[in-house]
């Protein structure tokens, strides 16, 4: 599967098909400060990541043209982890 | 107006906000029609050295509905890509331009044209080159020429995108101090001397897209429509600005860097649509909303605030206006749905119960060869709101449609006031002579040339 039909699927699959995706890609919490290895598909170039909702586990990735939205209360408590210093 | 910063957030990003959207049979090759997008409104033609151009970061869309669903059959879309030539200068112009291609031009923009259909976009042209904006007698001489060299033939398809004279004409200074109309401001409820209206948007210049296709390639048919009666004769037309999702200040570059996809920022149908229907607090929801969502506004249509504010700031002038509570069927199908068969006699423009906001254009009925400023309310069937046209009075039209004049088209009973059918803000196009042939609208006014308005308090 191309890096471009990959995040297609993964904006138009909704939570649990994302949710899915990214924890494989990501990692669990506890290995936050373990070297996360990259996967074959992962971004080449800049991204920006959006919390809209700190209560929740959504995570909007802005990619090229692209939008992912995944849903992973681990990736998210990092990113508000990392927002407030630690 | 008719769309010039018509919304808190669109005012403060002029390079997507789109003025005015036209779309008419062509008077001089009536088997096409011509679809103009006019941007960046409020142009001082001495705004430099840094002149008004397109912006890269902006997708420009003319979208074309023809199935009668308000939804986008086909997208010409516009992406534009700006080059400097020598980085050792601030000047605009190191030269006289003589040509589109002179070196002495340092900041030339280009664009592509991609027509999108069934979700299948086909790039029909890439760089494809603007004119200069006019910066004066010694930078541009000849401007004439030089926007004469950026209309391109692509197929059977003509394109020009570039500063032009804005044609669009209003009294801005009257009609946003309390609605007052100069020519009938003796009637307002804060009353001063009747004057002659003053064209705000006089030597001011605007950047415009005007894309000329045949006819067949915008109809539902694929054919040529002769029969105005038929609903295959009607094309919806309008226009959007997209920017990314995200825009990151790069220190580094000195610039924005974009990311995600492309978002609505911007869209015009209607001249005024979005001005003076839709309520301040919701315009700029609007913007980002398409057409076929739009039957969340048709509420603004039915009931408009302009015409509960006629009678109470001219007192006594509207009376029947004001006796009248009915919504509005008339505005909801000129701005809404098209005017049905039945309506106006040898005219339809419908495109079905969906209610919105889309230039409506049957392209079955041929360019007039005695065009009336009032279009269709003038006897003018070639006219606004059947498409509209560069020299079309749209603000008369709208006006006296608000106050009344087009209800009896649909409700009989009602009889407008006098005032209803002389209503008018006074104002005529002194921009610029617009012209009958491709790109219709005037040369735009020269920086050098312009002399600075009046001061007052």
């Amino acid at each position: 599967m191309s890096e471009t039909s990959r995040r297609n699927l993964l904006a138009a699959g909704g939570a649990g098909v994302a949710a899915g995706a990214v924890g494989l890609t990501t990692g669990p919490a506890h290995a936050g400060t373990a070297e996360v290895e990259r996967s074959a598909t992962s971004a080449r170039e800049s991204v920006v990541a959006y919390v809209p909702d700190h209560r929740s586990s959504e995570v909007r990735i802005l990619v090229g043209e692209d939008e992912v939205v995944v849903h992973d209360r681990d990736l998210a408590t990092r990113i508000l982890n990392a927002a407030g210093g630690r | 107006m008719s769309s010039h910063r018509e919304a808190p957030e669109m005012a403060k990003d002029p390079v997507a906000d789109s003025t005015d959207v036209y779309a008419f049979v062509s008077p001089d090759r009536p088997d096409t029609v011509t679809l103009i997008a006019n941007y960046i409104p409020f142009q001082a033609p001495d705004g430099g050295p840094n002149f008004y151009e397109f912006g890269d970061d902006v997708i420009y869309d003319i979208h074309i509905s023809n199935q009668g669903r308000a939804t986008q059959d086909i997208t010409y879309r516009f992406h534009f890509h700006t080059e400097v030539r020598n980085s050792k200068t601030f000047l605009y112009n190191t030269g006289p331009i003589t040509s589109i291609a002179s070196t002495s031009w340092n900041r030339p923009q280009f664009y592509s044209l991609t027509r999108i259909k069934n979700g299948t976009s086909k790039v029909l042209a890439s760089k494809l080159a603007c004119p200069p904006v006019n910066v004066g007698p010694r930078s541009t001489p000849n401007y004439s020429d030089l926007a004469a060299q950026a209309v391109h033939k692509v197929g059977k398809r003509r394109v020009f995108a570039g500063q032009r004279a804005d044609a669009f004409h209003v009294d801005l200074g009257s009609v946003f101090d309390l609605g007052t109309l100069r020519p009938f401001e003796n009637l307002h409820l804060i009353p001063t001397p009747a004057a002659p209206g003053v064209n705000s948007l006089q030597g001011y210049n605007v950047h415009s897209i005007v894309l000329q296709v045949p006819i067949s390639e915008v109809t539902r048919k694929g054919d040529r429509p002769t029969d105005p009666a038929k609903a295959s004769s009607v094309i919806g037309v309008w226009a959007s600005a997209q920017r990314r999702k995200s825009r990151i200040f790069d220190r580094d570059q000195g610039a924005y860097v974009g990311h995600g996809p492309w978002d609505q920022v911007s869209r015009l149908g209607n001249p005024l649509f979005n001005e003076v229907i839709v309520p301040m607090a919701h315009k700029d929801a609007w913007n980002a909303h398409r057409p076929v969502n739009d039957k969340d506004y048709a509420k603004y249509v039915n009931h408009p605030e302009l015409a509960r504010l006629l009678p109470v700031l001219y007192p006594g002038v509207f009376p029947n206006l004001a006796a009248y509570h009915k919504p509005r069927a008339d505005l909801n199908a000129i701005l809404l749905t098209g005017i049905p068969t039945g309506v106006v006699p040898g005219f339809q423009n419908y495109t079905g119960p969906r209610e919105a906001d889309m230039l409506r254009l049957n392209v079955a009925i041929p360019p007039s060869s005695s065009p009336h400023k009032l279009g269709v309310v003038g006897g003018d069937l070639a006219g606004y709101p059947n498409g509209r046209r560069v020299d079309d009075d749209v603000v008369t039209i709208e006006l006296r449609a608000v106050a009344g004049v087009t209800i009896p088209l649909v409700d009989p009973s009602f009889t407008p006031d006098g005032a209803a059918s002389a209503v008018e803000d006074g104002t005529t196009d002194t921009n610029g002579d617009t012209s009958l042939t491709f790109p219709y609208l005037a040369d735009p006014n020269g920086g050098y040339q312009t002399q600075p308005g009046t001061s007052s308090s």
